[in-house]
């Protein structure tokens, strides 16, 4: 099972830059990563939220050839946080989880564009968020919304056929 | 725990700082390159496995609307051809009712227009029934008419129709003459469907192939100048009285929908009304 997470988390971000392009509208793409990481640190805490989040950043971030871990960091401290929101606010609720992914992807973006500042890497704010940031926001709310109510679809199948005599 | 838990946040952190500095610093390819070095061949593999599977799904896209299209265009054409076939049955009948109401106005007749709802087109008997019966004072005998010449007689009146006995049934007899040479005698029916010519023999020697007959007009049945047929061909009897000419019925008698029933007087030459080329 582990395995197959770790193969999640590093395949996921690896085929991230390959295959999104395919789903874009208009020139904007989800980000994939985030919302794994996000269910995933739900589901499995801070700690596994923290280290999916470092790792799954740190591939897009070399994938996509700019600084090496803004994304890493971004990532990993959305995985942590949200590990910790999960066992202390009630956030299994896709109305919850939706717009709070919508706003996750807003908070990632302005660190990214604070740590780019920071290492001097300038870019124009207005438009990164209008054309950049708020449009994968909600990009992002929709793909997780579904990705969410697919789980629970799935859930609730595998509850079925597990309680059923055999 | 949760020291643990904020330890692993700060170090992950910590190295994403170290990271950035070192790039900043000009520190950063080798991570790059390595990183290359692992992930273009799974990049190239996967770029190509989505290529291929998006690439099938858009030739299957490709395959459903042609396919699609293809049953649409077919149905357009089949009502297309329906309503050319609509367009132009309507054409022709619009013609046919046009040339018949042209020669109801040109003729000095009193007419009533009739239109063909039945047939009777066995061997012994050739009929086709009219609309126009009792109610429309329709004489009995009246003269039937299209615009290209003689249909036949009314040899019966019912309520609401009228039999008309075609000129080539067998017991249909219609006195005619020969356009050119004024050469008369009787239009007899034929039980094979067609028309012939009884004559006498001293006055049929200049019937030629492709000569008009008309009506006679004689005994004030049917006006007289009305096309009958034209002459196919002579069967010369040698020293006999009658001879007979094979005549081309002027009217498609199958064909007819539409005739004129002449309810006035007869009493009148109609060469001049019907067209001369025949």
């Amino acid at each position: 099972m582990r395995g197959l997470l770790v193969l999640t988390v590093a395949g996921g971000s690896v085929a991230h830059a390959t295959l999104t392009p395919l789903v874009s509208v208009r020139g904007v793409t989800p980000d994939l990563p985030l919302i794994m990481v996000s269910l995933l640190a739900l589901r499995r805490g801070s700690e596994f939220g923290c280290l999916a989040g470092f790792v799954t950043g740190l591939l897009q971030d070399l994938a996509g050839g700019g600084l090496i871990g803004v994304q890493g960091l971004t990532k990993a401290v959305i995985g942590f946080g949200i590990g910790v929101a999960g066992s202390r606010l009630r956030v299994s609720q896709p109305l919850v989880q939706v717009p709070g992914l919508v706003m996750l992807t807003i908070a990632e973006g302005l660190a990214r564009f604070a740590l780019l500042q920071i290492f001097r890497f300038p870019a124009p704010f207005g438009e990164l968020m209008m054309y950049v940031v708020i449009p994968q926001a909600l990009f992002n709310g929709f793909v997780g919304a579904a990705v969410v109510l697919s789980l629970a679809g799935v859930q609730t199948l595998r509850a079925r056929f597990e309680g059923e005599p055999s | 725990m949760k020291i643990q838990k904020l330890a692993l946040l700060v170090t992950l952190v910590g190295i994403c700082l170290l990271l950035l500095t070192l790039q900043t610093r000009g520190y950063g390819s080798a991570a790059g390159d390595l990183f290359a070095i692992v992930t273009t061949p799974i990049q190239t593999g996967l770029a190509k496995a989505s290529r291929a599977t998006f690439g099938l799904w858009a030739t299957y896209l490709d395959w459903k609307n042609v396919r699609a299209e293809n049953r649409r265009l077919r149905e357009e054409v089949q009502q297309l051809r329906v309503q050319a076939l609509r367009v132009s049955d309507t054409d022709v009948e619009n013609r046919r009712l046009r040339r018949l109401l042209t020669l109801q106005e040109r003729l000095p007749l009193t007419t009533l227009p009739g239109e063909i709802i039945a047939r009777e087109w066995g061997g012994w008997i050739r009929s086709l029934t009219v609309n126009r019966g009792r109610g429309d004072n329709i004489p009995r005998l009246s003269a039937v008419i299209s615009p290209d010449g003689l249909v036949g007689r009314i040899v019966d009146v019912r309520p609401g129709a009228s039999i008309v006995q075609v000129l080539t049934d067998p017991a249909s007899t219609v006195g005619a003459h020969v356009l050119r040479t004024r050469t008369t005698g009787i239009v007899e029916g034929d039980p094979r469907g067609t028309l012939r010519f009884k004559f006498m023999a001293r006055d049929g020697a200049s019937i030629q192939s492709g000569d008009v007959l008309v009506t006679a007009g004689q005994g004030g049945l049917f006006p007289r100048g009305i096309p009958i047929g034209t002459v196919r061909a002579i069967d010369n009897r040698g020293a006999a009285l009658f001879h007979y000419a094979e005549l081309t019925p002027a009217v498609d008698f199958a064909r007819i929908d539409e005739v004129l029933l002449v309810t006035g007087d007869t009493q009148r030459d109609l060469t001049a009304y019907f067209p001369k080329d025949r």
